[in-house]
């Protein structure tokens, strides 16, 4: 059996790795010169930063991620931070994450124990949002910022913009997985670590190969056609989003076409930051929710100090886009860093946005519909196509686990 | 180079510029280090650059 693969993002080697291992003979097609997507490590002044997300997964070395990696034998070393996250509160002191409720009345911890306990085993039906369903228990500033932050990092969206019923699925999940962890060598570390699992299966990695189109018989999938040349496949697999991959072939479920256009990219911004004192003082999150834009920050080098040369350490923040005004947006989150660090000395490396094309999630957390297309041997996967609850990359993880599950592998 | 509207500032190719030639501030431009190389062409991922 053979599985082509569209993009070798993490999504699309999580499955390559997968694929191969259950048997398949798989071959995988990049459209840039490098493997990893979002997910890889880009060289920068001596810093190994990266090109898309920050060098982290959300649920360290328990969650999804990190279990499918072990399942592949991906050779990855993941640190669990600790603390797991910080917010930083109005006054400029910090609290770890999981004292949050200790700011409020004993009236308002109780009855905020009681309604998550609730709707964590009833999930809300409507499409109430995050924020909304904050606001009709709790008239609370410190929470609705806390949300805001907490959904600004983790999903690149405000409060108002989540679902609540997604955003409880993320909460059960840190209770189940718990959180956070650094990949030591960065992200490049775990899609290099699955190009070598995918190898060594006997599958093939093609860079600079750019699909064209996806042939098809009826309704499945006959192959692909890559810089001119046709690949027969038994199965095929995208990892470029639903939006893309529909362009690639002809698409004449109206049903499909219609929800793929209502799917939301999300945007966002990465500030990387050189230091020769380290500014955070671990490798948990930083949540700034009293910061203008800034949602959160990182200081990797403490759990991995070789992404940064000998004596520096490497901080990236991370802000969702508010406004149409992206030039703006960056002016606000740079003013935020110098408001957060007064006096400290630190060296702005590089600013990173990513929208539209290519975005923070080319599906926005709560918009995903699945990895089903028209087309019965045609799967999509990755960022477009992530699992209920997970955020980031362990939503991808969770995705190619659904989809490898309707495969049967 | 010419850098399109749909760049996105995802630094990219001033990463992979052989010349440090390029500044990203919500897109990228290039300075006058810029030698036309076309490295960043390969490296953008929404085929945002052209050379001129």
């Amino acid at each position: 059996m053979k599985a082509a693969i569209i993009g070798a993002g993490l999504g699309g080697l999580l499955a390559g790795a997968k694929l191969s291992k259950a048997g398949y003979e798989v071959e995988i097609f990049e459209r840039l010169p490098f493997i990893g997507g979002r997910f890889a490590n880009l060289e920068y002044k001596g810093f190994k930063l990266s090109t898309g997300a920050l060098h982290m997964i959300p649920h360290g070395s328990r969650g999804p991620l990190a279990q499918m990696l072990r399942e592949v034998g991906a050779d990855v070393e993941i640190i669990d931070s600790n603390p797991m996250a910080v917010i930083m509160k109005d006054t400029g002191e910090t609290i770890e994450f999981h004292d949050f409720r200790k700011g409020l009345s004993l009236t308002k911890r109780v009855k905020l124990g009681a309604i998550l306990a609730c709707s964590l085993k009833f999930k809300p039906k409507s499409n109430i949002s995050f924020r909304d369903w904050i606001l009709k228990y709790f008239d609370e500033e410190f929470l609705l910022k806390l949300a805001d932050s907490f959904c600004g990092w983790s999903l690149s969206l405000q409060a108002k913009d989540v679902p609540a019923r997604e955003m409880l699925e993320i909460i059960d999940n840190m209770y189940r997985y718990k959180g956070s962890g650094i990949p030591v060598g960065g992200c490049g570390a775990v899609t290099g670590a699955l190009a070598d699992v995918i190898s060594s299966n006997g599958g093939r990695i093609h860079t600079l190969s750019c699909v064209e189109k996806i042939i098809t018989d009826k309704d499945r999938a006959k192959g692909i056609s890559v810089n001119g040349k046709t690949i027969d496949a038994d199965i095929v697999i995208s990892d470029i989003g639903h939006l893309e991959t529909s362009r690639m072939f002809e698409c004449r479920d109206e049903v499909y076409s219609e929800r793929i256009q209502k799917v939301i990219p999300s945007k966002g911004i990465k500030i990387c930051l050189s230091s020769d004192e380290t500014l955070i003082g671990h490798s948990g999150v930083f949540f700034t929710p009293y910061a203008e834009r800034i949602n959160g920050i990182n200081e990797v080098t403490n759990a991995d100090p070789s992404l940064a040369p000998p004596g520096k350490h490497l901080i990236m923040s991370h802000q969702a886009v508010i406004s149409d005004d992206l030039n703006k947006e960056i002016a606000l989150g740079l003013l935020d860093l110098k408001k957060l660090f007064p006096g400290k000395k630190y060296e702005v490396l590089l600013i990173q946005s990513y929208s539209n094309g290519w975005p923070v999630n080319r599906a926005s957390s709560g918009s995903d519909i699945g990895n089903r297309t028209p087309l019965c041997n045609l799967y999509v996967v990755g960022d477009g196509a992530k699992g209920k609850g997970g955020i980031e990359v362990e939503g991808v993880a969770l995705g190619v686990s659904n989809a490898m599950k309707e495969i049967g592998v | 180079m010419k850098v399109s509207q749909q760049c996105v500032g995802c630094g990219q190719c001033a990463a992979y510029c052989p010349y440090d030639a390029i500044i990203v501030f919500g897109r990228a431009s290039m300075n006058e280090k810029c030698v036309e190389c076309g490295t960043c062409v390969r490296y953008c991922p929404v085929c945002a650059i052209a050379e001129e």
